[in-house]
């Protein structure tokens, strides 16, 4: 019966069929998020489709040089992603400055935009861009949006992308050995997968805590190599509270401090582990997040031993628990399943569950080590920071 | 078993009498309506014939036209239908959220069918956040590696004639199969799960449910109700599980259970092995503590209402309750606002209890299932006079608030028991389980009868 129908159809004026298809496409496009939609009706802001647009690089795009007025900056902990190499800018509006928050992301103007590229190296250690994510503020409804930019081949450009994308790539590792895998390109619901707390979505990665220390690449300073990393001078957050960027920054000593999860000079492993928990799994294990469920809350600031998973059973991991008891055993690593979900790969396993597909081998060294030295004795005393 | 089959049939015809309307207006030999139709665009937005009553807008799709609707999907606008024509369609996964007012409806769980076996990523097949008034049926989901279908923080949510099977049932299956959880109002109508690792249809930490009309086989779990307050089970069949019916609170959780009514029900025959995924360790936390040949079992949860079910055949033990101690001697501990391991104002009446001959061979090879079979042998030993009769029928641990206030009345907790027969109940003392010389169960249950 369709196909007799469809047979009609053409038949009776294949031109009026594919204009009236074409308009209807039209019509799909824009209800469905097509350019110039950003889910908003009546203005707010609208999505570019390709990056080169929005004039946040000079010379080569694909160089990212910013633009005057783009800020790069650096995360003390940051997200693992595959080994991605990442390019962190805030774009504020013009004459706008950031408000210091002392507790989670700091408070920007309407209109910012974050901007954040994910790129690898090849084998041959060049570097090769494969998606830009946009976080903006809408003016209009105070509301954070999302969108991502995936990279061209040829590196030209990055052309906006909602779908997501699995791209087959092999790249070198921190110790520079090669890794084949397929990496994923985040659609719009994994995104905002990670980003929404209590149904909003917010930015993840610019706390003051995390923001507070001294980039390696400062753009100001004595230049690569010379920056005094002892010298609070040269601290990012510092630098932007000079440039009048950021407003309302206290004494840095008096800024809270997340350490960084290599640094093994000035903290501990217990603090190294925590922070990397934070920053690698707390935007959804905490309350509100897309992991509320599970019970498991691994802020830095967590003190409940249950929540961080110490001797706690799991609720919904199913078979991805690997038939372990416990997410943290002290002083068994082995046999914790919140380090044999971090070394696993497979979906319905691997945690986290999104942006990951390859073990991140020096992260997962780091936990186990922590895990292990955990006290078998009183596991269910609060922790205390001083312990960890 | 007809009623169920009746019922998923009824529903599924109903969706069929709107698609052939559908077909029908579709070839009034209109080009635009055909052309919109063919183009795969399918706006459907009044003019097509194809438009969901109360849908502001309507969008049908067919096989082959995947990446549309993942598309489609992540671009949703409020006030959305979706409807899935017949045939196979293979996704990854696909997510809406965000939204409100969306239906995904299929032609008939035999007609339409979304295989998620390329699933790379991620921990389910379908998954739906923050949606406001969402409806799913008239399909088949099948084979994801997480979950099947997870739907999270949602508010009135209807799952209707929903298949969600996995054609392998063992441990590399996903945990559940239809998986609301931190939701309000959710009621699921008429579905079959199949083949979960965990539970085949699982409600989590949710206010005010419905589970009705439903079967469930081959899995852990037939259905599990967690950290889940005011849910009514009726009318359901849940068999060849390893466990037909489970209602468990859990520590450290978002909210607490309680106030679950479960009645009408049929669980039988679940007496499958537990696959539920185990390593070297064993498993001793949630659904692996399920021993196979449990009709139904409550842990650590409260106010519950169960009767005039028939809970037939199920070899190890027709009703199971526990306390959070029976599997985790910190539960004492992890006492807070949502969460008392001990059961308390338990009310059982009125179901038809039977079982087999003997425990289930796989019993013998689950840690609780000796522990029953052990039950079993002390009671024949210590009383000769029982003639090596089975395992009572319900089995209550016997961990009651009198060990916290120190107290020895007899059923300080409300379990009230109101059904006949000569070998209805132990009280299997299992603080002293471990203990053969103070171990004492015993079937003495004048206190706990309401008769």
């Amino acid at each position: 019966m369709r196909k007799t129908c469809f047979f009609v159809g053409i038949v009776a004026g294949l031109i009026v069929i594919s204009v009236l298809a074409m308009q209807g496409c039209n019509d799909g496009g824009a209800k469905s998020g097509g350019p110039g939609s950003t889910g908003l009706a009546g203005g707010g802001f609208v999505f570019k489709e390709k990056l080169s647009e929005y004039g946040f690089f000079v010379n080569k795009l694909s160089d990212l040089q910013p633009a005057p007025g783009v800020l790069p900056y650096e995360l003390v902990t940051p997200l693992f992603t595959d080994y991605a190499v990442k390019d962190r800018f805030i774009v504020l509006p013009a004459g706008q400055t950031i408000r210091y928050t002392a507790q989670g992301v700091l408070d920007f103007p309407d209109s910012t935009i974050l901007v954040k590229n994910f790129a690898y190296r090849n084998p041959s250690n060049q570097k090769i861009l494969i998606e830009t994510r946009l976080l903006v503020k809408d003016p209009q409804d105070k509301r954070w949006e999302v969108m991502d930019y995936l990279w061209k081949e040829d590196q030209s450009d990055a052309i906006r992308h909602i779908t997501g994308a699995r791209i087959p790539i092999t790249l070198l590792d921190d110790r520079g050995d090669r890794i084949s895998t397929i990496y994923q390109v985040p659609n719009t619901n994994d995104c905002k997968r990670c980003h929404i707390n209590n149904d909003v979505l917010t930015p993840i990665g610019p706390k003051a805590r995390n923001l507070n220390f001294v980039r390696a690449r400062a753009e100001t300073g004595p230049g690569r190599g010379g920056v005094n990393r002892e010298d609070t001078g040269f601290n990012q957050l510092v630098i932007w509270a000079k440039q009048g960027r950021l407003s309302g920054l206290p004494a840095i000593g008096q800024v809270e401090r997340l350490p960084g999860w290599k640094d093994s000079l000035h903290f501990s492993v217990g603090q190294r582990a925590r922070a990397y928990l934070d920053v690698n799994c707390a935007h959804c294990h905490t309350r509100g997040g897309d992991a509320y469920n599970t019970g498991l809350f691994l802020e830095y600031q967590q003190t409940d031993p249950e929540h961080i998973g110490i001797l706690k059973a799991p609720v919904s991991a199913g078979g991805g628990a690997g038939g372990l008891n416990y997410d943290i055993i002290p002083g068994d690593a082995t046999h914790s399943i919140l380090a044999y979900r971090m070394n696993s790969t497979e979906p319905g396993t691997a945690m986290p569950e999104l942006a990951r597909t390859v073990i991140h081998q020096e992260a997962v060294a780091l936990i186990r080590n922590w895990i292990d030295q955990l006290p078998r004795k009183r596991p269910l005393k609060k922790l205390q920071q001083k312990e960890q | 078993m007809n009623t169920f089959e009746y019922s998923a049939e009824k529903s599924s015809g109903a969706v069929y009498e709107r698609i052939s309307a559908f077909r029908i207006s579709i070839c009034v030999p209109l080009i635009a309506i055909c052309s919109v139709f063919f183009a795969g665009c399918h706006t459907g937005t009044g003019d097509g014939g194809n438009k969901e009553p109360g849908y502001k807008t309507t969008i049908a799709f067919h096989p082959g036209e995947e990446a549309k609707i993942v598309e489609a999907f992540l671009s949703v606008k409020d006030s959305t239908c979706f409807l899935l024509e017949e045939g196979l369609y293979k996704f990854d996964n696909l997510s809406i959220a965000q939204v409100s007012h969306i239906r995904i409806k299929g032609e008939g769980y035999d007609k339409t069918v979304l295989d998620f076996s390329m699933q790379t990523q991620g921990g389910e097949g379908i998954r739906i956040t923050n949606v406001n008034g969402f409806e799913i049926g008239g399909l088949t989901i099948r084979d994801s590696k997480g979950d099947l279908l997870k739907i999270s923080k949602c508010r009135d949510v209807i799952i209707a004639g929903l298949h969600a099977v996995w054609k392998t049932a063992d441990s590399t299956s996903g945990g559940y199969a239809i998986y609301p959880v931190m939701c309000r109002n959710v009621l699921i109508d008429s579905c079959y799960a199949e083949g979960s690792s965990d539970a085949g249809i699982y409600v989590g930490q949710t206010d005010s449910a419905i589970v009705r009309n439903c079967r469930a086989a081959k899995n852990v779990a037939g259905c599990e109700i967690e950290n889940t307050s005011h849910a009514k089970v009726y009318g359901n069949e849940f068999y060849d599980n390893t466990a037909g019916f489970l209602i468990f609170d859990l520590p450290a959780l978002s909210k607490r259970g309680g106030f679950v009514k479960a009645f009408d029900n049929y669980f039988h025959d679940n007496n499958t092995r537990n696959f539920a995924k185990s390593g070297s360790f064993g498993t001793s936390w949630g659904v692996g503590n399920a021993s196979p040949g449990s009709g139904m079992i409550i842990l650590a949860a409260s106010n519950l209402d169960i009767y005039q079910n028939r809970i037939v055949n199920n070899n190890s033990c027709s009703i199971t309750i526990a306390s959070g101690l029976s599997v985790d001697d910190k539960a004492l501990e992890k006492i807070g606002e949502n969460y008392f391991p001990i059961p308390r104002n338990i009310s059982i009446h009125d179901n038809t209890l039977q079982m087999g001959g003997a425990f289930p061979a796989a019993a013998y090879e689950h840690h609780i299932g000796k522990i029953l079979v052990g039950i079993e042998q002390k009671l024949n030993a210590q009383d000769p006079g029982r003639k090596n009769k089975r395992i009572p029928e319900i089995m209550y641990d016997g961990v009651s608030t009198n060990l916290l206030n120190h107290g020895t009345a007899a059923n300080p907790d409300s379990i009230c028991i109101r059904q006949t027969g000569g070998n209805v109940f132990v009280n299997a003392d299992f603080l002293n389980v471990a203990n053969p010389k103070k171990w004492h169960p015993t079937t003495e249950w004048k206190a706990f009868d309401c008769q």
